[in-house]
């Protein structure tokens, strides 16, 4: 097949769930009994699509394009060992010539010693070339794609809205990936739903006025219609072709996500959750629009690639040829039209200096266009529906949490790539780190075993999106890509506990492993893969420690590249500490789950291994868990080398800030040199497996009592369970004021009047008193007191430091040695002496 | 490149995770008497290092002093006070974890500045085999009365002479060690128990 | 980073650094023994690691062995060393002849009593 089989295969692929959705829509409810066959056409509609996605994937892509010789060469574990190491060696020395930046520990001691020079990298290359900023790194061109029109929906002027595709090696693999993953969610469902099947289905969680259970009708053909719609909804992204029609399928999977989230819609807990998924990500999509906004009112497209005629000729570029001109090498550069319409919101310069107006612009739109994938990707600012969302049905969670819903922000992020400019990257990595670290902190006192998970998926997307930011494009689409394996496995594992024991609470859990050995052991496999388990800086590990690995060695390069500002090493740090927190808290729960002894033994003695058909899934998506980040033997075909045939053009080489003048974003290649893939691998191997240790110490041989750590820490345990008061705070910020306004408003309306008669008097009053109580009491005695109650309260403050016990001393010794180590060396490299 | 197991680093390796090892042993045992066992032994695997680092007499003293009078001098405390409630103590499970965490990072810290400072990596193979074994008590007596060995090509005068010999502190030592005697003995004599104190075995 | 690829580990000396990241774990298990032992003897052997660690770092700046013929800091090291061993005997004795007189006061070695200075 040649590639122009490509947009009919994904299409027919992309089509085939809405026709499900068609079907049962009109007939389900009468398709066997129940409406039982409903699922039965859903799922063989995905598993079509599933099957044509693999066809377009190896009989239509890859025939037709040629793959790039992988740079994660070392990570390939396929049958030409030998070859891809002298392949590393040659990369290597190529390093050692060309590349400037030499990617480092920020922490590094004795660069300038450097009495035996052979030592390191480092040693070597800081030195000669210091900051010179230009280096050899060819930009890449554009990636082989195939970009088309389906339909053309209308034109308004020049704004044309099409029904359009643009396929590349990603939008081929993100097509296997959520097919595959739809498709085990899919079997997993029959069995997961099949309670709704009885009929009537009796609602446990819901009581009613008058003390009984909610009797309802069924909805099993239902929960299928919505799922099929979904993924409809989410290959629609995918193959999107302009930002546009991605934007429309993007709020197709919000209401997706709110009917399936409130599936339990009887339910309080269901319905709010749903809501509040709903109504935050429009607040994410708010900002979307303003960014496409900013990109249509200065470009005048939304398409991801250009329209060609049949000769060939380009007549009407997209949006990355027009930002990133072959003439320019492929670097971003603003157009004319952006410094016009820039200049309308920042101003013209000053007299012979640019305002940067197009640089602005674009950062606006960037910046815009990530408001919306931090929406639904649950980024920091907007996680905080993620969590509640998992009050839908388990496979629902499984599917909103791996392969659908949060992962179409990390891969729109990934798809308008070539748009962020360095200053919005770095907005990108922050919020990517800070999301990453608070949700891991949280995570490790939920109770509530989907909790935990969807805690850890919200870190992980946290990963994500730091290493889109910090430049390693590959390694975050990749961490998308085995995230959604094993996420979607831990989730059904956990909805496979769920099952047997009829609670979410993993304090009534415990030794379950005897009782449903598949479960355990799939779901260990899923712990194992998200820690990033391998054997350090070699080539063998799980899926995850690929793509953890790759985000940390980026994350290295970038805090190596970064020098000169010590405070963007906390993007190297928190990642870091973040991955000994995963390992932490994932192992946390697999003992809490499956090892020790049984807590609960009435729910214990009902529990049983689930049946076959959600086991199916479970060993299917553990295998992917493992091997998904292996290259199939004797080729070297991968995801990574996928991914690198898809890199979007001119990302290559990184990139230099213009805002922002000392930033730097790393080319990608850059970490997979020695320097920095060794130590990084160290690093992150040696934080998960502390995090692992000190699981197993607590959880496992119970050296340490939990209560009494959680006594210990009360105040910080109080505030992780409370989820660092992120809903209580927005309650305050954003709810309370607005029935405050409106009450102050009704208040205001009735007793106008009232009040200025009222105030008239009481102002007279007032100002008497004022005099007296202002003038004398309050400012005079006033200040003495205060003055002397805080002398007294600092002294009793410090009077608790001083706790006479000798071993705090020791313990505060040892820990002041370190900060104050941490502090001359942040110190030491700002002033550029260390 | 390297032909064949070079046998000192064999050696480095086993002491070094026996010393580390029985250390650990100290931090995670509860028992005292344990405890105490296990630093004898992590304190010899030490010695063992220092040989292998070619200071055979202060290896030899570790052995002597540390682990033949010191300890000793532990384990005799450790037998004069062993009531039962004092040989297993408990420490709240918080400090452990504050503990373990910052021990972590200071570990971490360490290895960091170790490994990270060009200076102190390995020679090579060839360079190590060169060296030649030297005895090394002569040479530490000598500095101990008043000259250096190791100093005879010290091209400044003051060096190579009295300044960088070691009489002064030892007779510093000398003096310290015997007041350290007398005060220990003065501390420790037996003394009117005072009436509120319950008397012990 | 050469070192720390495990294959040259057994054929290749090792260096200082080595030394020292056996010494950072002496000393740190000697910190937590301090911090984490209720035991007064306890502590004093904590001290004794923590002394042990320091004098590994010397053995090892000394070491014509590890820097080559002419190289560190020659008989300074083994010299620091053996102060350090005879002192630590000494911190010993006295260190337990403190235990003693607070075990014969307080009847307790839990360290955790001794707490009169106290805010």
């Amino acid at each position: 097949m040649d590639s122009s089989w490509l947009p009919t295969l994904l299409a027919l692929a992309w089509l085939t769930p809405l026709a499900s959705f068609v079907f049962i829509l009109f007939f389900g409810k009468h398709a066997g009994p129940h409406g039982r066959f409903a699922g039965t056409v859903a799922t063989g509609a995905i598993v079509f699509s599933c099957v044509l996605s693999f066809v377009a994937m190896f009989g239509a892509w890859l025939p037709n394009n040629e793959l790039p010789e992988a740079h994660h060469g070392d990570h390939a574990a396929g049958g030409d060992h030998d070859e891809h190491a002298e392949d590393g060696e040659h990369a290597d020395e190529a390093d050692h010539e060309t590349f400037i930046r030499p990617a480092a520990s920020p922490f590094l001691l004795a660069s300038s010693g450097g009495d035996r020079g052979t030592i390191s990298l480092v040693a070597d290359t800081a030195e000669g070339e210091g900051d010179s900023a230009e280096h050899h790194i060819a930009p890449n061109g554009k990636p082989p794609a195939v970009y088309g029109v389906f339909y053309n929906l209308v034109t308004f002027g020049k704004l044309k809205l099409d029904i359009s595709y643009y396929i590349d090696a990603l939008t081929v693999t993100m097509f296997c990936v959520v097919t595959l993953i739809a498709s085990c969610v899919h079997f997993y469902a029959i069995g997961y739903m099949h309670d709704e099947l009885h009929e009537p289905y009796t609602d446990h969680e819901v009581t009613l006025t008058d003390g009984t259970h909610l009797v309802r009708k069924g909805r099993f053909y239902r929960f299928f219609q919505y799922l099929s719609l979904f993924c409809f909804s989410m290959l629609g992204i995918v193959i999107a072709g302009n930002l546009a029609m991605a934007f429309v399928f993007w709020e197709l999977v919000g209401i997706c996500s709110y009917f399936l989230i409130g599936f339990y819609i009887e339910r309080h807990s269901a319905s709010t959750a749903a809501n509040k998924a709903f109504i935050v990500n429009r607040v994410g999509d708010f900002g979307m629009l303003i960014g496409m906004m900013a990109l249509w009112s200065s470009l005048g497209t939304f398409a991801f690639g250009d329209t060609q005629n049949d000769q060939g000729e380009v007549t009407e570029p997209g949006m990355f040829s027009v930002l990133r001109t072959e003439e320019n090498h492929y670097a971003l550069a603003p157009t004319e039209s952006m410094e016009v319409e820039g200049a309308r919101v920042v101003g013209e310069g000053e007299e012979g200096e640019s305002s940067h107006a197009g640089q602005w612009l674009l950062l606006i739109a960037g910046v815009g266009v990530f408001c919306g994938c931090v929406g639904k990707s649950a980024q920091f600012p907007l996680h905080v529906w993620l969590p509640d969302a998992m009050e839908g049905p388990t496979p629902v969670s499984a599917l909103v949490h791996s392969a659908t819903m949060v992962a179409a922000g990390v891969y729109l992020t990934g798809r308008v790539y070539p748009i962020f400019t360095p200053e919005a990257l770095l907005v990108i990595a922050v919020i990517g780190c800070i999301t990453l670290f608070v949700a891991a902190t949280i995570a490790i006192t939920a109770l509530d075993i989907k909790r935990v998970l969807a805690y850890s998926t919200v870190s992980q997307l946290g990963y994500m999106m730091l290493a889109l930011g910090i430049g390693g494009w590959s390694a975050g689409i990749f961490h998308l890509i085995t995230h959604a394996c094993f996420k979607g496995l831990l989730f059904m594992c956990s909805g496979s506990v769920i099952h047997a024991v009829h609670t979410n609470d993993m304090s009534y859990m415990g030794g379950l492993r005897k009782k449903m050995p598949i479960t355990a052991y799939t779901m260990l496999v899923g712990c194992l893969a998200i820690i990033g388990a391998g054997i350090p800086t070699s080539m063998y590990g799980l899926s995850g420690y690929y793509s953890k690995d790759a985000i940390i060695e980026q994350a290295w390069s970038f805090a190596g590249a970064n020098r000169g500002n010590p405070l963007l090493s906390i993007l190297l740090i928190a990642p870091v500490i973040g991955a000994a927190i995963t390992a932490f808290y994932m192992f946390r729960l697999w003992y809490m789950t499956f090892a020790g002894e049984p807590r609960d033994h009435h729910r214990y003695d009902h529990a049983h291994e689930s049946p076959r058909v959600m086991t199916m899934p479970l060993v299917v998506l553990a295998v992917c868990a493992i091997a998904i980040g292996w290259s199939v033997p004797g080729t070297n075909l991968s995801i990574t080398s996928l991914l690198e045939q898809a890199q979007p053009v001119g990302t290559t080489p990184g990139a230099e800030g213009v805002l922002a003048e000392n930033l730097v974003v790393p080319a990608e290649q850059l970490s997979h040199v020695k320097a920095v893939k060794i130590p990084a691998g160290w690093a992150a191997f040696s934080a998960a497996a502390f995090g692992v240790l000190l699981a197993t110490i607590i959880y496992l041989w119970r050296m340490l009592n939990p209560a009494e750590i959680r006594d210990s820490f009360k105040p910080l345990y109080a505030f992780l369970w409370n989820k660092w008061y992120f809903d209580e705070l927005y309650d305050l910020i954003f709810v309370k004021p607005t029935h405050w306004i409106s009450g102050l408003i009704a208040k205001f309306d009735r007793g106008i009047i009232d009040g200025i008669i009222h105030g008239t008097a009481a102002t007279a009053k007032a100002a008497a008193s004022i005099v007296s109580n202002v003038g004398d009491r309050t400012l005079v005695d006033g200040t003495v007191n205060a003055f002397a109650n805080r002398t007294w309260d600092f002294g009793l403050m410090l009077r608790r430091l001083q706790t006479g016990s000798l071993r705090t001393y020791v313990l505060a010794i040892a820990m002041g040695t370190w900060i104050t180590y941490m502090l001359v060396s942040f110190i030491m490299v700002a002033r550029g002496t260390g | 490149m390297g032909d064949g197991i070079y046998w000192p680093t064999f050696f480095f390796l086993l002491f070094s995770a026996l010393a580390c090892g029985f250390a650990l042993a100290v931090v995670f045992s509860r028992n005292v008497v344990r405890m105490a066992f296990y630093l004898v032994m992590s304190l010899a695997s030490t010695a063992g290092l220092f040989f292998l680092a070619g200071e055979d007499f202060v290896g030899a003293m570790q052995l002597m002093i540390y682990v033949g009078g010191t300890l000793v001098l532990l384990i005799f405390g450790v037998m004069l006070t062993s009531q039962k409630q004092f040989v297993e103590m408990k420490t709240p499970a918080g400090q452990w974890i504050v503990g373990l965490v910052t021990g972590c990072a200071l570990v971490a810290l360490l290895w960091m500045a170790a490994f990270e400072t060009p200076q102190w990596q390995p020679i090579s193979r060839a360079e190590a085999e060169a060296v030649a074994v030297q005895p090394t008590a002569t040479p530490i007596g000598v500095a101990l009365t008043n000259g250096r060995v190791d100093q005879l090509d010290q091209p400044d005068e003051t060096l190579r002479g009295g300044m960088s010999s070691y009489l002064l502190p030892f007779e510093i030592v000398s003096v310290h060690l015997l007041v350290v005697l007398i005060g220990a003995a003065y501390l420790a004599r037996a003394k009117r128990r005072s009436p509120s104190a319950a008397a012990p075995g | 980073m050469h070192h720390f690829m495990l294959a040259n580990l057994l054929t290749e000396p090792v260096g200082v650094a080595h030394y020292m990241a056996v010494g950072a774990v002496l000393f740190v298990c000697g910190v937590l023994c301090m911090a984490l032992k209720r035991n007064a003897l306890g502590v004093l052997m904590g001290i004794e690691l923590v002394l042990n660690g320091a004098n590994l770092n010397f053995i090892a700046f000394g070491s014509r062995f590890l820097r080559g013929e002419g190289q560190g800091l020659g008989l300074d090291g083994p010299l620091m060393a053996l102060f350090v061993i005879v002192l630590a005997a000494a911190e010993a004795a006295v260190a337990l002849a403190i235990v003693l007189n607070f075990y014969n006061n307080y009847d307790s070695v839990d360290i955790d009593r001794a707490d009169q200075l106290q805010g």
